[in-house]
């Protein structure tokens, strides 16, 4: 089977990071960010924020084309 | 008379090796599959057993948020219950193709429950579902988890 490329979101960096992802980005709240929590449940952030999931998504989905850190998760702040 | 020749030994794969295959299509012209444990299914379907299950559910491309339902007793329910797009954010990437991030998304798209049986669903539920993805053969797929 030829391999597909994947990327995860997760907001368990240190779990993902024990799991080997070939590309994983980790969303967090920016300091101050209010109302604002990434756990599970709630991994794209807050309920009906279609631009911030829309801009996880996109993070995420530039992994793919981005320089490879294979085994690493990239924690991005989000407000 | 020559040594014997000694046998290699067998190869094992690193436990540090990640399972990294490289992306070489531009995204623009990507089709994209959600693959996640959310307990996410379409309405109609039998639900996942949220209490716990092996098993995972096929979710036709074309849907969107308001077709799905999901199956948990396992993480906190209030923004999903809001916005199915918590966990699995299917709407956004229709939006990304319709912006042209993405081409488009799969034909279908997947999603396991809650299971503790982790021998069970790395011997079966984890090759079943890596076989269905790669009939749909996306050129990425984005995972979440709940």
């Amino acid at each position: 089977m030829l391999g597909i490329p994947t990327v995860g979101i997760t907001v368990e960096p240190e779990e993902t990071r024990q799991a080997r992802p070939p590309r994983a980005l980790a969303p967090r709240a920016r300091e101050g960010a209010s109302g604002l929590a990434f756990s599970v449940g709630r991994t794209m952030g807050r309920a009906g924020d279609a631009a911030l999931q829309r801009k996880i998504l996109k993070d995420a989905l530039e992994l793919l084309t981005s320089p490879p850190r294979p085994g690493e998760v990239q924690v991005v702040d989000y407000a | 008379m020559p040594d014997a020749i000694e046998k290699p030994a067998p190869l094992e794969l690193s436990r540090y090796c990640v399972p990294f295959t490289p992306f070489e299509k531009p995204l623009g012209s990507s089709r994209v599959c959600l693959v996640s444990t959310a307990g996410v299914y379409a309405r109609g379907d039998a639900p996942l057993v949220a209490s716990g299950d092996n098993t995972f559910r096929v979710i036709p491309g074309g849907a969107t948020s308001k077709d799905l339902a999901y199956a948990d007793e396992h993480y906190p329910h209030d923004c999903v219950d809001a916005d199915l797009n918590c966990v699995f954010p299917l709407d956004r990437l229709h939006e990304l193709a319709a912006e042209k991030v993405i081409a488009g998304v799969a034909e279908s798209h997947f999603s396991m429950g809650f299971t503790q049986q982790l021998a069970a669903i790395r011997s079966t539920t984890v090759p079943l579902l890596a076989r269905a993805v790669d009939k749909v053969r996306p050129d990425a797929v984005v995972l979440t988890g709940g």
